[in-house]
């Protein structure tokens, strides 16, 4: 019982790392109905950058230079919007572009090298599990952003003309809301919050080149099982992924391990009807 | 007058060109395709830099008895690429002699074009299959580093001399990784030693507690590492770190890499990783000298990359030699390289193929390193 009880605080920790990944697109999705895949890359950025600048000040930078890469992919989909594009998969199809763009760009710069860095050396004790400081503090992030963004949608004017944009843009557009800078905010969002991710990342288990991908994968996964709209559903969604990946560790062997998040996911879809939250309302 | 002067630079051209024509003739062209981008990039690239360098030295110091062009592709880390690489270089470039592809994948992908276009593949890699005697393309393929198996050889017997009983494994899940795992536990049966517990993770797992967690659990004496990937390596160590997982940890070459000893913190201190040869750190002579011709180049010396892709070069290098004038096809490359054994290379241990052989590099070139203040001693 101790056992399971280690695997599953394990797996909590790891797991506000999806959660952080899954609430960019929870955002972007309530707000301009399309998904941006290039959160991944957005991690990666800013972590390959906060490897290169120490400190304090690496972080800042680091998270500018994803929000600087978000607002690029921002003012792609600014671009494919004017030109009269409707159909929401192409933005998602751009994004997956530039997502691709990001990772070699830092595959050119900055190498094959590891992107980690060394965090606390003391660890605490939970009950005799021993707790590391970043885990925790990863944790309260996650937790701190999503009581943040659940503030921001539903308890803000912003939040009202975000959820608006999405639920009827044209009907927006009427009532005085500036539909598209909204969405181009939130993308900007969507960079800080990979920005974020990637930099927690940076101070646990730490990443390379090739993680952009399966970063966004995985805050996809998350955002999916409980349901994109709310910021809640995606940071528990995260957990539960980070929880079953960590009792696949501790129980499973092999090549299942790797499977069993993605089994997860498609067999919580397919069981409720929870799954149905990410059709929207779309026609 | 026009006429005149178009006729006399008309045959001018066709002169020089006819001569130009007449010196390539006489020139070896050789290809190179390795892993330039792609996963694998970590090693392709210094091994690429590695044969640029020692190829202007061999130039400029005239040790060639005969031109050597090399052609370089960039395989992607990928078999369909590798294939199509190898294929290009054989059809259009006339290449009598591969140094490459980067992987043991790519390699086993291109064996059979080897075969049938009859040029030899000198692969950098350690994957086992490819010098697999039941292979149809054994006779063209050839190993130019020590084989996985040797590798996994060298760490137990270490691991043995501290008198560990019982071994967890880490692999990484992949090809390489499944093979590490089937060897360790072969090989460390025979020292006596007992694989009580293998995890694995893919090459971005985010986070890897509940691997060390469990690898802890099991109570092992001795940790081996089959991993490849420099995060993946490093989230791992820092992982046993933070769960209280101490027993020593061995990890296997994929590891002995300036971007990983660079990266970790000193709470990984200790580790200690298989190496061909100590090139950045703890260089023999002829590692010296090679690493002097990188910097000279203005490369800085990543690991064991350079000396693999150095000994390629240097086996192509003496198999030209020792044709003296005679005619350079694919077949002729590939029975004398079946002859040479003991020829100039930088990486240490003595180089050696034969006809029931394809493995030219053995125990003598590894070395144990440790992980020591985010450099890679030498274990003595």
């Amino acid at each position: 019982m101790y056992v399971l009880t280690e695997y599953i605080v394990r797996g909590i920790q790891a797991g506000s790392i999806y959660g952080l990944l899954a609430l960019p697109m929870s955002l972007l999705f309530a707000t301009a109905g399309t998904i941006d895949f290039a959160v991944g890359a957005y991690a990666l950025l800013a972590a390959a950058v906060a490897t290169i600048i120490a400190g304090p000040l690496g972080i800042a930078v680091a998270i500018a230079a994803a929000v600087t890469a978000a607002a690029g992919m921002g003012v792609i989909f600014l671009v494919l919007t004017r030109i009269g594009t409707k159909d929401h998969i192409v933005f998602a199809l751009a994004s997956f572009g530039l997502a691709v763009a990001i990772a070699s760009f830092i595959l050119w710069q900055f190498g094959t090298q590891a992107f980690v860095r060394a965090s606390f050396s003391q660890f605490w004790s939970l009950g005799g599990i021993r707790i590391s400081p970043q885990g925790v503090i990863n944790l309260g992030l996650g937790a701190l952003v999503t009581l943040l963004l659940y503030l921001l949608l539903y308890w803000t004017d912003l939040g009202r003309m975000m959820r608006a944009a999405a639920a009827n843009p044209s009907g927006a557009e009427l009532a005085g809301i500036p539909v598209a800078r909204i969405q181009f905010g939130t993308y900007l969002a969507g960079g800080l919050l990979g920005g974020l991710a990637g930099i927690m990342i940076l101070y646990s288990a730490g990443l390379d080149f090739t993680a952009s991908l399966s970063l966004t994968l995985g805050g996809f996964g998350a955002a999916i099982i409980f349901g994109i709209t709310s910021p809640l559903r995606c940071l528990l969604g995260g957990i539960a992924m980070g929880v079953a990946e960590a009792l696949a560790a501790g129980y499973t062997s092999g090549m299942v391990t790797a499977m069993v998040p993605f089994l997860f996911v498609l067999i919580v879809l397919s069981a409720s009807n929870l799954g149905g939250a990410m059709a929207g309302d779309r026609p | 007058m026009r006429r005149l002067v178009s006729l006399v630079l008309s045959a001018a051209a066709a002169a020089v060109v006819s001569s130009g024509a007449a010196l390539s003739a006489d020139a070896v062209k050789i290809g190179v395709v390795l892993s330039l981008s792609g996963p694998a990039a970590v090693f392709g690239i210094p091994e690429r830099d590695a044969i640029q360098v020692v190829m202007e030295k061999l130039k400029a110091d005239g040790k060639l008895k005969r031109p050597i062009e090399l052609v370089i592709y960039d395989d992607k880390t990928n078999p369909t690429e590798a294939t199509r690489m190898v294929t290009q270089a054989i059809s259009n470039d006339k290449v009598v002699a591969i140094i490459g592809p980067g992987t043991g994948g790519n390699i086993l992908a291109a064996g059979p074009l080897a075969l049938r276009m009859q040029v030899p593949l000198l692969g950098p890699a350690g994957t086992m299959a490819i010098t697999d005697r039941k292979n149809e393309f054994y006779p063209w393929v050839f190993r130019v580093a020590p084989s996985d198996r040797v590798d996994v050889k060298v760490i137990l017997e270490d691991m043995a001399k501290s008198k560990a009983k019982k071994i967890g494994v880490f692999f990484q899940e992949d090809a390489y990784g499944k093979t590490g795992v089937d060897f360790a536990k072969e090989i460390g049966a025979t020292l006596g030693m007992e694989v009580v517990e293998t995890v694995s993770a893919p090459y971005a797992a985010t986070d890897l507690t509940a691997q060390a967690t469990r690898l802890r659990n099991a109570g092992v004496e001795a940790v081996f590492l089959q991993v490849s990937i420099s995060s993946l390596g490093a989230s791992f160590v820092k992982a046993a770190n933070q769960v209280g997982l101490t027993a020593p940890a061995y990890a296997n070459a994929g590891l002995a890499q300036r971007s990983f000893a660079e990266s970790v913190g000193s709470e990984v201190d200790g580790l200690r990783v298989l190496s061909i040869g100590n090139l950045p750190y703890d260089p023999s002579e002829g590692e010296a000298e090679l690493a002097r011709l990188l910097k000279q180049a203005g490369k800085v010396p990543q690991g064991w990359g350079e000396l693999v892709g150095s000994n390629g070069l240097m086996t192509v290098v003496a198999a030209v030699n020792a044709q003296g004038d005679k005619e350079i096809t694919g077949v002729t490359m590939r029975d004398t390289i079946e002859g040479l054994c003991g020829y100039p290379a930088y990486a240490r241990g003595k180089p050696c193929f034969s006809k029931d052989s394809h493995d030219g590099w053995a125990e003598d070139s590894l070395v144990i390193t440790e992980l020591r203040n985010k450099e890679l001693k030498t274990r003595r």
